[in-house]
């Protein structure tokens, strides 16, 4: 999806779809078909099957002390999907755009530089962290919670170091508040399409199918 | 003793690298543009990350191991002495070689990014290694630190070198230059008859080159002896 503020709506839509009912969960799904490779490559992602199995145990934590944790399970992971979807989806400055054109220069140029900043952090700390990764392989360490301490400060340290940079940077270039941003959005017609859809989505998830159109054998 | 890239494809972020090739021993520099694969193709020789297709195999090689172009990277210990040991190396002489001398209880990343790029290389130097990956060993280190690492690189070569860099000025002696071009690994030949056909070389190099001088390797000491040529 090429227009990041019909992204956005559709993420809220589909979110609140998911979270109210289970079959709000599955057009959720099916409407994430529309973009297969995005779906794909989070699919593929450790992090999210991590998070998969961290709700399943949940989910089951939940089974055996009532009801309701299979529709959690299914609910919840849906909206894991939904946002590793979504945040393989971004490219750098999308954020910075969208929050300028709700907000204004000031504080949608602040909110939108921290967005864009964290999301850049992110992507460089799996970076960071993938290449520790390597060195751990070469001196034949195994990646067990030994090293665990020392991954994580170092992990921290960088982080923190590239912050203070940024900070430098940003003062330097005379940064004190908010900043000029001509946000340019394009639309393609099946964003529109697609944000239709998940309108639909969450339309079905409210208003269940048998309320809206008269089944009656 | 060979490394051997068997037709080795990497894909990644619309971006394509290819290499084949035959590594003997001896010191080989891969040089290319900044963004041009280099690291990619260095993780993949030393086996660390996956090619999409290919194979790479290794004859007579039994230790191997490669240093990541940013030290820190390779940080596990929190003191330079459990540093030094996470390489299985002894201490003292680490960092006597790095000039830490007496810092034994020092946190690695209280140093600066070139003093622990220093330490780095003095941990691996004092192991014997059969294939010795080096991603831009000369990043962070001053010109008096950069030669004394090409000495190193020169004195410490007892098996497989591959040095990835695009370093201009101060390069070790080479037995073997490739070049990394449009995502493609080029093998130009053993030293001197391959400058000839470098297509990115330093700029003193080309210089050199276009009035027709070929040095007979890349250190400082041969651009000079070269500059300073008055016959063949």
């Amino acid at each position: 999806m090429q227009d990041p503020r019909l992204r956005l709506l559709s993420v809220i839509l589909l979110t609140t779809a998911t979270f109210l009912s289970l079959p709000g969960a599955i057009l959720s799904v099916l409407w994430l078909l529309l973009y297969p490779a995005s779906l794909k490559d989070a699919v593929r992602s450790t992090g999210f099957w991590f998070l998969v199995i961290m709700t399943g145990i949940i989910a089951i934590v939940i089974s055996l002390s009532g009801t309701g944790g299979i529709s959690y399970f299914v609910r919840i992971t849906v909206i894991f999907l939904l946002a590793f979807t979504v945040y393989r989806g971004w490219t750098p400055g999308e954020y910075l755009d969208l929050s300028v054109w709700l907000f204004g220069t000031r504080t949608g140029f602040d909110l939108g530089l921290a967005i864009e900043m964290s999301l850049q952090g992110l992507k460089e700390a799996a970076a960071d962290w993938s290449r520790m990764m390597v060195a751990l392989k070469l001196k034949g360490v195994r990646p067990d919670f030994r090293v665990v301490p020392a991954i994580g400060v170092l992990l921290l340290q960088t982080r923190l170091m590239r912050a203070r940079d940024q900070a430098d940077l940003l003062v330097t270039r005379g940064y004190e508040v908010g900043g000029s941003c001509c946000p340019e959005f394009r639309t393609a017609k099946k964003d529109i399409l697609a944000s239709v859809l998940a309108g639909t989505v969450l339309f079905l998830a409210v208003f269940p199918v048998r309320d809206v159109f008269i089944l009656q054998m | 003793m060979d490394l051997v890239l068997d037709q080795i494809t990497k894909r990644y972020g619309g971006f394509s690298l290819s290499a084949t090739g035959t590594f003997p021993p001896g010191v080989h520099l891969i040089s290319g543009r900044v963004g041009s694969g280099k690291s990619t193709l260095s993780q993949i020789a030393a086996g660390v990350l996956d090619p999409d297709s290919g194979r790479v195999s290794y004859t007579g090689i039994n230790r191997r191991t490669l240093s990541l172009q940013y030290p820190e990277y390779h940080v596990t210990g929190s003191s330079l002495a459990g540093e030094a040991s996470s390489y299985g190396v002894e201490p003292g002489p680490a960092l006597s070689k790095a000039g830490l001398d007496g810092q034994d209880a020092r946190d690695p990343l209280s140093l600066s990014r070139g003093e622990l790029k220093r330490f780095h290389l003095a941990c691996l130097s004092l192991r014997d290694w059969d294939l010795l990956i080096l991603d831009e060993p000369f990043s962070a280190l001053d010109c008096q630190e950069k030669r004394r690492q090409c000495r190193a690189i020169e004195q410490n070569c007892r098996g497989i070198v591959l040095v990835f860099t695009h370093e201009q000025h101060i390069l070790p002696r080479t037995d073997y230059l490739w070049e990394i071009n449009d995502g493609r690994l080029d093998f130009l030949g053993s030293l001197p008859d391959a400058v000839r056909t470098w297509r990115s070389p330093p700029a003193p190099l080309k210089q050199l080159r276009d009035r027709g001088v070929i040095p007979a390797n890349l250190t400082e000491e041969d651009l000079l002896e070269a500059a300073c040529r008055t016959r063949d």
